[in-house]
């Protein structure tokens, strides 16, 4: 292969290091309003109204209330639950309750310091098991969002080992809230069409979802509407769902304005209001047999979703289709629900609730290996899933989907785990005897990710890709999936070379705009090379096809169209593979097309004077088959490594009374360049027959490593088995006092 | 109010507001969007430039502070046809992601590059450590950084003919519209002058109130800025002490080859206390004045027996470090007072210091505990001139006085010597919980890192 393979250079690089591209706030504003929003301070409560300041000048600004909207009051998502302001009822802290655009951002400050709204606070729901008691309902009838079960297909005999196992070993792990800290902030610029419809500007990963939330909730046609996504900062899946918000926001105001209107969130009101990482609660009690051998699991999964739906049913799924881990257990039951509570809604986070399961199934894999008295690394070894193995919900890893022993031996080898981890604890012995208070340990985790949407998403969906041959030979590539830092901008050109045999120069790549792109569905999931990439190939074979009837030679053809005035288009549409089986009901089936694999060995440093946590080296073997740029999935590896890590030991949220209290950079802590490791990354491949050129999903597999390998460490290295994260020193504190506690007589 | 600088090796004439935040100047009136925003507290780096050759972030510089500097922002590094190496080598390590970094982390490595032709990974690491990636994992962008480590950078035929700082343009000239009244004197009887006739706020790194300003802190009607003060700008050395200008700079605490050797406690808190933009905004009189709680500085210079030099038109007052502060960021400080410097007694000899920080991360951490100590071993092979002074843990700085009296006297070797101060340490302070720490952590980690501290003496 010509391109693909190859280190080739990101193709926005030089423009963003010479600081010529220019992100939304970088585009010169003129006459545009400022939009902003008026939060509630209270996590539930009656909005019995809003009063206005007299003394305040109202005719200069614009202000719009629930009883002011044009269409339904809602954002639409999966559910249309959320309302776009609050109608009566308050749910969270930082609840849009008025919209205000101004002419300038002194005005706006002094408009929504003049609103005060009259809020009867009511009792709030404030955690999972506050939620799950039901006591207080908040949501439906009980709290719960969403209840999926994976269930085995022999439930007597499940039942029956539950019941008659040798032994049951059962454990509890937790996870926190993860801020996205995108550099760049959320942001969206709205400008009212004469024909009475809207156009956006913004930084968001999805234009699509953004048009389905305008065309819904503004009740416009589709054809009044335009959404155009400027160079992204940063998404992570923060920009995923709630750029819907923000723009429906500024497009009430832009509509009745009149006026463009400017809603760019400074750090402060992006971290209040936008979307976190479900926090989690997962249990697990696992039947072992006499020998030791495991004979069934039951897994309880509980995200807490926050006061609204959001993407929380579909972040569910994905976290119980993974979270039996990477192991094969006979038989196995996931249950899980997505709860309720009063506080700012949760969404979409590299991983996708994947992290937070799998963290517990490794947490758990190491429970077990204690529990019995063997080797982490050999009860791996022990259970890894293999080709021809099933999946809990019921399917079968075939061709290019089994990479779990490849990698784990790989990530061994590489990192030396065996040698290191006996070093490791004779250097600990040692130090504890000169009275040095640093220990290390080395810890490793196996995982996997399912790319592209879950079961039968991606026939719903139904991507279509387009590539136009232009007059000078080139052509452009036209889908709606986002460079975002991924570098879709540099891969998605780089597949169409090779299809089209053309140097990756003769490609183009048109920035994402519904007017002028299909909808190849959203930049999520891990799809987009792999599955948005297959299509392109499709449209590319298309355009050649297209091409061939007016000439031999299809580059000199389509040239010759597009100078006529009759650019030759292909298109690629996703077709559905007629082997995919997939119960949506019972999540069973085929849950994802192809499976990417890792194994990450994290060697850590803890200081037990101050329990601070410095992972120091980490060895990451990725299955992804075919690597399309090296370079970039290398920087995918090590960036979501560091996120990984970071959320397992640095990154907290604290909440009071249901308000963020770590609402600034200050408070919310992510690694400098002093907290990451050095990197060892090697990339291994088994080309998957339904990607692009064999490619899989690579972006959210890191994200699932990290935090399980690192606590696996600090359990090295301390002694003591982190089941909740963020190892904070707090918590570490905790831990190592109540085990000094049992250690008395 | 107008100012003139030069801008990428361009001279420019200014019409701004006083406290108008050079971030904005450059994107909003210069057009020269490359700087970003990611924070607007000195945070991220993502609006890292030069002035002067020195890294800063342009959210914390007031404008009325770049008259006459020089200013190199991202668009002045290099171009595609004519870069920086370190511009190329970021393109081809692969450690541009999302790119809104980028600038910030180019200005930063610029910096060290040129402090530092060669530096180690070591050094690549804590010279980038005020710029947050979120993309990158920072594995390719050291990696960029070292590839370009000893490469020229495309520069150096620009005009160097102000190498020290921008065009001699005198002072800035005041505009009728301007919201705050600057004064920058050239001494400092013009300064107390300035103090004597009423509430004017202080700048001098900016690094605090820059922030809050942004933040909504009501704009004063008066600044006095000394950051050009001479007087107060610089470490003056005598054979019983060390005078420390209000205005010095944690860099140049760093750079003077006396401080490190002499209070090496005192380069300790400046290295820790930030990454190199904050390093070289923030101030030793800024973190005694801010009067923070978790302040790196304050507990190291009250342990070295420390004493603030308060200056006004009636004299000059000293008051201990440690009886500074009357409560929770409440300094003993009349309004009509500058604090000028503070003066370090040498050490005797034989004086052994420490400073410990148990911080959130390993750069630009607010600390959850930090800890100052010094101590020597008499003739009888006794501790003696003890001092603990801790941050961190309550609304002031505080002296373990029990911990201290208990030491003090004692053998270092004593049998059960540590465990004992351990206990006493722990004790003896009301721990604060807070968002950073619980109550416990602070007492736990406080026993231990004196008890770090009693066994260096082993």
């Amino acid at each position: 292969m010509k391109v693909v393979g190859k280190p080739l250079e990101r193709r926005d690089a030089w423009d963003k290091v010479t600081g010529r591209t220019r992100f939304l706030a970088d585009i010169p504003l003129g006459e545009a309003w400022y939009g902003g929003v008026l939060r509630s301070q209270v996590a539930r409560g009656n909005l019995a109204g809003i009063a206005r300041d007299a003394g305040f000048d109202w005719s200069q600004v614009v202000v719009i209330t629930a009883a002011d909207l044009p269409g339904p009051n809602t954002v639409a998502m999966i559910r249309e639950d959320l309302p776009l302001l609050a109608d009566g009822e308050v749910s969270f802290v930082g609840q849009a309750l008025a919209l205000v655009a101004a002419p300038d951002r002194a005005t706006l400050a002094a408009a929504l310091a003049a609103l005060r709204p009259d809020i009867t606070p009511s009792p709030a729901v404030l955690s999972m098991e506050e939620a799950l008691r039901g006591e207080t309902v908040i949501w439906g009838e009980d709290n719960v969002i969403a209840d999926y079960t994976i269930a085995p297909d022999d439930m007597a005999a499940f039942e029956a080992a539950m019941a008659t196992a040798d032994r049951i070993i059962e454990g509890t792990y937790r996870t926190g809230y993860q801020e996205h800290i995108y550099l760049e902030p959320q942001g969206v610029v709205a400008d009212p069409r004469p024909d009475g419809g809207v156009e956006i500007l913004g930084s968001l990963q999805c234009p699509y979802y953004v048009l389905n939330a305008l065309a819904r909730g503004l009740g416009l046609e589709r054809d009044r509407l335009v959404v155009r996504q400027s160079p992204t900062g940063g998404a992570f899946g923060g920009k995923e769902d709630y750029p819907s918000v923000l723009a429906m926001q500024a497009a009430v105001l832009a509509l009745k304005s009149g006026r463009q209107v400017a809603m760019l969130y400074e750090r402060h009101e992006d971290i209040i209001a936008s979307t976190k990482r479900h926090p989690s609660r997962t249990r697990h009690r696992t039947a072992i047999a006499e020998d030791g051998s495991l004979l069934a699991a039951d897994i309880d999964v509980v995200l807490d979703a926050g006061a609204f739906t959001t993407l929380s049913p579909v972040v569910l799924s994905r976290a119980i289709l993974h979270a039996a881990g990477s192991y094969n257990i006979p038989l196995v039951r996931i249950r899980g629900r997505a709860v309720a509570t009063n506080t700012p809604p949760n969404g979409a986070f590299r991983g996708f609730g994947v992290p937070q399961s799998i963290f517990a199934a490794e947490r758990h894999m190491d429970r077990i290996a204690r529990e019995l008295g063997v080797e982490p690394l050999a009860l791996r070894r022990q259970l890894v899933l293999e080709r021809g193995d099933v999946l809990p919900h019921g399917q079968v890893l075939g061709e290019g989907n089994a990479a779990g022993a490849l990698v784990l031996e790989r990530a061994v080898t590489l990192s030396g785990y065996e040698k290191r981890r006996g070093e490791l604890a004779a250097a600990n012995a040692a130090a504890a005897e000169r009275g040095d208070p640093v220990r290390h340990g080395i810890g490793v985790s196996l995982v996997h990710h399912g790319a592209g949407f879950t079961g039968d998403g991606e026939d719903r969906i139904a991507t279509v890709v387009r590539v136009r041959g232009e007059a000078d030979g080139t052509v452009t590539v036209l889908c709606s999936s986002v460079e975002m830092g991924q570098g879709a901008e540099t891969v998605l050109p780089a597949i169409a070379a090779e299809a089209l045999d053309l140097p990756l120069e003769a490609v183009r790549y048109h920035q994402p705009d519904t007017a002028a792109v299909p909808d190849s569905g959203p930049t999520v999931a891990s799809r987009t090379t792999m599955v948005v990439g297959k299509v392109l190939v499709q449209a590319c074979d298309d355009l050649v096809r297209r091409a061939r009837a007016h000439g031999a030679d299809a580059r000199a053809a389509w040239s010759a169209q597009a100078a006529a005035g009759e650019a030759l288009v292909g298109e690629g549409r996703y077709e559905p593979d007629p082997d995919i089986r997939w119960d949506q009901e019972h999540h069973h089936g085929d849950a994802y097309p192809g499976y990417a694999w890792m194994a990450t060995v994290v060697e850590a440093a803890v200081d037990t004077d101050t329990l601070e946590i410095h992972p120091e080296r980490v060895t990451a073997v990725a299955e992804i088959g075919t690597a399309i740029n090296p370079v970039l999935c290398v920087g995918q590896v090590e960036g979501g490594m560091v996120q990984s890590l970071a959320w397992g030991y640095l990154e907290e949220v604290k909440l009071d009374g249901g308000r963020y209290l770590n609402d600034r950079l200050a408070t919310y802590i992510i690694p400098t360049c002093l907290d990451a490791p050095r990197f060892e990354v090697e990339l291994a491949a088994e080309p998957s027959p339904r990607g692009a050129y064999g490619a899989k999903g690579l972006g959210e597999l890191p994200m699932n490593g990290g935090a399980p390998a690192l606590a696996a460490a600090i359990e090295h290295a301390l002694g003591i088995a982190p089941d909740t994260i963020p190892m904070t020193p707090d918590r570490l504190l905790e831990q190592l006092q109540a085990r000094a506690q049992e250690a008395r007589p | 109010m107008k100012i003139v600088c030069i801008v990428n090796g361009e001279r420019r004439e200014l019409e701004v507001q006083p406290l108008r935040r050079l971030l904005d100047v450059l994107r909003e009136d210069l057009g020269l969007t490359g700087t970003k925003e990611g924070c607007g507290e000195g945070e991220c780096g993502a609006c890292a430039v030069h002035i002067d050759g020195r890294l800063m972030n342009a959210c914390q510089v007031p404008a009325f502070q770049v008259h006459g500097r020089k200013i190199l922002t991202v668009e002045g590094l290099g171009t595609r046809e004519s870069p920086d190496p370190l511009q190329a080598a970021f393109v081809t390590a692969g450690a541009v992601q999302c790119g809104f970094c980028t600038p910030g982390l180019l200005m930063a490595s610029r910096a060290l590059l040129d402090a530092k032709a060669a530096p180690t990974e070591a050094e690549i690491r804590a010279g980038l450590a005020g710029n947050l990636c979120r993309c990158t994992g920072y594995g390719r962008v050291v990696e960029a950084v070292r590839s370009a480590a000893g490469m020229r950078s495309g520069r150096e035929g620009e005009d160097q003919s102000h190498p020290h700082g921008g065009p001699d343009v005198g002072s800035p000239v005041p505009s009728a519209d301007d919201a705050v009244q600057v004064f920058m004197p050239n001494t400092l009887a013009e300064a107390l002058a300035v103090m004597d006739h009423g509430e004017a706020v202080v700048m001098a790194g900016g690094t605090d109130l820059m922030a809050a300003f942004h933040a909504g802190r009501p704009l004063p009607d008066k600044v006095l800025d000394i950051s050009r003060l001479r007087e107060l700008t610089g470490i003056m050395l005598s054979p019983r002490r060390v005078t420390l200008g209000a205005a010095v700079s944690y860099t140049d605490l760093l750079n003077s080859t006396e401080v490190t050797a002499h209070w090496p406690a005192l380069a300790e808190a400046a290295r820790q206390v930030g990454a190199p933009a904050v390093q070289n905004m923030g101030t030793v009189g800024g973190n005694l004045v801010n009067a923070s709680p978790g302040a790196d500085l304050v507990p190291v210079l009250a342990a070295l027996d420390g004493v603030v030099v308060l200056a006004s038109t009636g004299g000059e007052r000293r008051v201990p470090v440690l009886d500074f502060y009357k409560g929770y960021r409440d300094p003993d400080r009349r309004p009509d007072e500058l604090v000028a410097a503070v003066e370090l007694p040498r050490p005797a000899a034989g004086v052994r210091q420490a400073f410990f920080k148990a911080g959130t991360r390993r750069a630009q951490s607010i600390a959850r505990v930090n800890l100052a100590c010094c101590a020597r071993i008499d003739t009888q092979g006794r501790l003696t001139d003890v001092k603990l002074v801790a941050g961190s843990v309550g609304p002031t700085i505080v002296a373990l006085r029990e911990t201290m009296a208990y030491m003090e006297g004692r053998r270092a070797d004593e049998g059960g010597l540590d465990a004992a101060c351990r206990r006493l340490a722990s004790g003896e302070v009301h721990a604060i919980d807070d968002v950073r720490a619980s109550a416990d952590y602070r007492r736990q980690v406080l026993g231990n890192l004196v008890t770090k501290f009693v066994k260096i003496f082993v």
